[in-house]
């Protein structure tokens, strides 16, 4: 068994169960808040420190989605195919870690609300988002335990598809989260909303796209004969490009066609991430159907 | 008249000690996939890499590669 493989396993059974403590010391501080907050009453320093806490250890369950996506592309890198169940499980656990970031926004939100005497409507928000992120803790958590992410599969690799692959799974679910975040400014136009949702969203969403990429770039870098792709790849990628290339041209004389006689419209800012969101959905989405056609 | 391209390489991946399609890709600097593709006739290779995988089951690559008359036309 590869020595780094079993230390990263009891690192991830390690905040595996300190990421459901968090869950449950969550759950308590939410509980215990949560009506005085909607009742406006004040708040102790103890209190207050407590919704503090919530936050730190929200740094612990994100860290345990990282190390365990880490572990499970390790793993799939390594295997004979991609099995159905390794993708829901990477899908799932891309959209847990990015659900952190929710879980922090819709904290600061309804601590800001509290400030200002006005309504939470995020609390109903906040419950099921860490509702399944506690769920996906446990699966991952009994992945780690049973040692299947261990199972020795392939010694040797030396051009990589797996990797390839999941890169273009994660691009397809940030592109489509991105493309309805950025669709969101349509429908409230505000400088602020344009700002939290578009700028810093765009910006989040972009994270785990980027982290894989990087991941895939690393590996090629450790690859003797080094080319970035083979024939086949390359000629799936060319498809793919052609594809990205005419709907992000349609997509853009659409937007150009809407914001014609609306130059101070919201078109302006929301541009780019569509055509960014976009680019990546259309262009990922092509390769996963050209390397599936075989 | 349209001719296709056909191969052996499955046949001679099963007499070769039943190599798998991974260990075949190593050795001719390829991805799995695309191994896969070649033997289920969605891919063309390359020249090179059509002379790579004769060369591997050192046989000519006429033997791993023939053209057929596509039933359709």
């Amino acid at each position: 068994m590869n020595k780094k493989t079993q230390k990263l396993r009891t690192l991830n059974i390690i905040l595996g169960f300190l990421s459901l403590i968090v869950f449950g010391y969550a759950l308590y501080v939410f509980l215990r808040l949560q009506p005085k907050m909607i009742a406006f009453k004040g708040l102790s320093d103890l209190e207050s420190g407590m919704m503090t806490g919530v936050g730190f250890g929200l740094l612990i369950i994100m860290a345990f989605f990282l190390f365990s996506l880490l572990h499970m592309v390790n793993f799939i890198r390594h295997s004979e195919g991609i099995k159905p169940i390794m993708v829901a499980l990477i899908i799932s656990g891309v959209i847990s870690l990015l659900f952190v970031f929710s879980d922090v926004a819709l904290l600061n939100d309804i601590n800001k609300q509290y400030r200002h005497s006005l309504t939470q409507p995020e609390w109903f928000l906040v419950y099921p988002i860490m509702g399944f992120q506690f769920v996906i803790t446990l699966i991952l958590l009994f992945l780690h335990l049973s040692g299947l992410l261990m199972l020795k599969q392939i010694d040797k690799v030396v051009r990589d598809s797996n990797i390839f692959i999941i890169v273009q799974y994660v691009g397809v679910i940030c592109g489509l989260m991105g493309l309805a975040s950025s669709s969101l400014g349509f429908f409230f136009p505000r400088a602020w909303s344009l700002n939290v949702h578009t700028t810093t969203g765009g910006i989040i969403l972009l994270f785990p796209y980027g982290l894989s990429v990087t991941y895939w770039v690393l590996t090629k870098l450790k690859e003797k004969n080094r080319e970035w792709w083979d024939e086949k790849q390359l000629q799936d990628i060319g498809k793919s490009a052609l594809i990205t290339l005419v709907i992000d041209t349609i997509l853009l004389l659409m937007l150009f066609i809407l914001n014609y006689n609306h130059l101070d419209g919201v078109i302006c800012i929301l541009w780019l991430p569509l055509y960014l969101f976009a680019t990546i959905f259309v262009f990922s989405m092509g390769n996963l159907y050209y390397s599936s056609k075989g | 008249m349209t001719l296709k391209l056909r191969n052996n390489l499955r046949k001679y991946r099963f007499n070769h000690n039943e190599i798998s399609q991974q260990d075949l890709a190593n050795a001719v600097g390829v991805t799995r996939l695309t191994i896969h593709s070649i033997e289920t006739g969605k891919f063309n290779p390359s020249t090179l890499l059509a002379l790579k995988l004769a060369h591997f089951f050192n046989i000519k690559m006429e033997d791993l590669f023939y053209l057929v008359k596509d039933d359709v036309e």
